[in-house]
């Protein structure tokens, strides 16, 4: 199965237990990334597209960093301004259960709130950005 | 060795797939207005029904549909979306609609197996 010795295919259609998708790790990388980078910040409409397009980026760039090989990544970042309107989010995957999963981050402060999800596949194809 | 042929038929086809998701949104959406009571129910049907459609299809994907539903405060809303994926295979697409009441933003993505 490992094909050490002959030489032959060392292809794994599956990622064995050290190197499943961990939600609880990509949730403290979102997490972090969340309050570096929007402590303090007030819901400004000039600047949300360019900020959220480049918290997407950050969390994406720390994720491929995170050392789950050959796993691709789908990252979504909602802002939203808070002024008492009622918002509402659902996903819904189709997938494979054993190797795939997400990881969520909500951050709200007084003006705004931020939704974020990492989510992971596995892929036998080498993903690039 | 594998070799992963690229066939059109069973690639992702973002046009087909808009057209899809707006006919779930005026299907299940299209004659209510915003209840804080049934936009629970309302967004989870308009995923569940996406994704049945979208495996209809019988494409070789995995798909991730996420639906926001927003009441017309006057309040922004905005989403951004970042990949790590095989840029020739995956793909992805973004559906708005509204109605007199709420906006709905519905996020399809897909990833080849």
């Amino acid at each position: 199965m490992e094909g050490q010795d002959t030489g032959g295919n060392t292809y794994h259609l599956r990622p064995n237990y050290q190197h499943k998708f961990k939600p609880v790790i990509v949730k403290a990388c979102i997490r972090e990334i969340l309050r570096e980078q929007l402590s303090g910040v007030q819901y400004e409409p000039e600047e949300v597209p360019a900020l959220s397009r480049a918290l997407a980026e950050s969390i994406k760039n720390k994720l491929k960093d995170a050392g789950f090989e050959r796993y691709k990544f789908v990252v979504q970042v909602v802002i939203g301004e808070q002024r008492g309107e009622g918002v509402k989010m659902a996903s819904r995957c189709f997938w494979d259960a054993d190797t795939d999963s997400y990881a969520e981050d909500l951050f709200m402060n007084v003006s705004s709130f931020y939704s974020f999800s990492g989510c992971l596949r596995s892929g036998p194809n080498e993903p690039h950005a | 060795s594998v070799v992963c042929v690229f066939d059109p038929q069973s690639s992702f086809n973002p046009d087909e797939t808009t057209i899809t998701i707006k006919e779930v949104n005026v299907n299940i959406m299209g004659r209510v207005d915003y209840n804080q009571q049934q936009v629970n129910k309302w967004t989870s049907s308009i995923c569940e029904l996406s994704l049945t459609q979208l495996a209809k299809q019988g494409k070789p994907y995995k798909y991730i549909v996420n639906c926001a539903v927003m009441q017309k405060c006057g309040a922004g809303l905005h989403t951004a979306n970042s990949c790590y994926w095989d840029t020739a295979m995956d793909g992805s697409c973004t559906v708005r609609w509204e109605n007199r009441t709420m906006y709905c933003v519905v996020c399809v993505f897909a990833v080849a197996i």
